[in-house]
């Protein structure tokens, strides 16, 4: 049976997967983008990025565009599946109602 | 972890929210920046053809059209470093030969149907415009392209219905609509 994930379940990371997984697989996403798009700040974002991370549920991929920095973030495999389990679970919770 | 049903169910509709919003903003971030730039284009090129007479209208609608492409190619290029897709690169190819094979078309209905006057050559240019994006909407799921419908009605009900105006009526409410449309979308959506 689908279980709550911890990890996920705070507000500013579920946003952060919703948003990643609504993406094709192998696509990633700019990090400014993502912040835009859940109106948070840099910092902010960047530890829940971190968090999601060492979780394994989320890959960052710094990289260079015509010599400037950029940070890509993608699911992963296991971030999707992970998050499909977690949806699930909300759910079940929910017809339980 | 335990949570109640009400709370379950906010997290369901902020997942629900962020999904739709994401697809959203990834569907208009590119057809925002092509309507305003072509909006601007139909605007002073179909004004100039209405209004004004002999080359400097043929220059008006070339020095235009340049520089809305390279324009378009510049920050079309910018707002797709937002999401990076391995197959994108295959996909823009495509879509780049579409289009060419495109214009190769139109350029052989026009030279084959011979129209007679501007009205039928610029009504043609803009039906396979409006075709071209269509096409676009329909295969690489450019959701945001659905406005080359309500431009192409625009554009018949001026042919057909107020010939003497057609320019005119193109520049305001095609050229026009596009701009209002395209700040639309990237303000409001």
């Amino acid at each position: 049976m689908a279980e709550l994930n911890e990890t996920i379940h705070q507000p500013v990371r579920l946003r952060v997967m919703a948003a990643l997984v609504t993406l094709e697989a192998g696509n990633e996403v700019d990090f400014t983008y993502l912040r835009d798009l859940l109106q948070v700040t840099d910092g902010n974002l960047g530890a829940h990025l971190r968090k999601l991370e060492e979780a394994g549920y989320i890959a960052v991929n710094k990289t260079f565009v015509e010599r400037k920095p950029h940070t890509y973030v993608s699911a992963t495999e296991t971030g999707r599946r992970v998050f499909r389990e977690h949806v699930s679970a909300l759910e079940k919770i929910l017809k339980g109602k | 972890m335990n949570i109640s049903p009400t709370e379950a169910e906010e997290a369901l509709a902020a997942i629900q929210a962020m999904a739709q919003k994401t697809r959203k903003s990834i569907a208009s971030s590119g057809a925002y920046i092509f309507l305003i730039i072509t909006g601007i284009i139909w605007l002073v090129g179909f004004l100039s053809t209405q209004f004004l007479t002999g080359a400097i209208v043929v220059y008006i609608w070339v020095g235009m059209s340049l520089a809305g492409s390279a324009l378009s190619i510049l920050l079309g290029s910018r707002t797709g470093r937002r999401v990076r897709s391995a197959s994108a690169n295959a996909t823009a190819r495509r879509a780049g030969f579409f289009w060419l094979f495109l214009v190769f078309f139109a350029v052989a209905v026009i030279a084959v149907a011979r129209p007679t006057d501007g009205k039928q050559v610029t009504m043609l240019i803009i039906l396979f415009i409006m075709l071209g994006q269509l096409a676009m909407g329909l295969l690489l799921s450019f959701s945001s392209t659905w406005w080359a419908l309500p431009i192409t009605a625009l554009a018949l009900v001026g042919y057909f219905l107020l010939p003497g105006i057609f320019y005119l009526w193109m520049a305001i409410l095609g050229g026009g609509g596009m701009i209002v449309l395209g700040l639309y979308i990237r303000l409001r959506w």
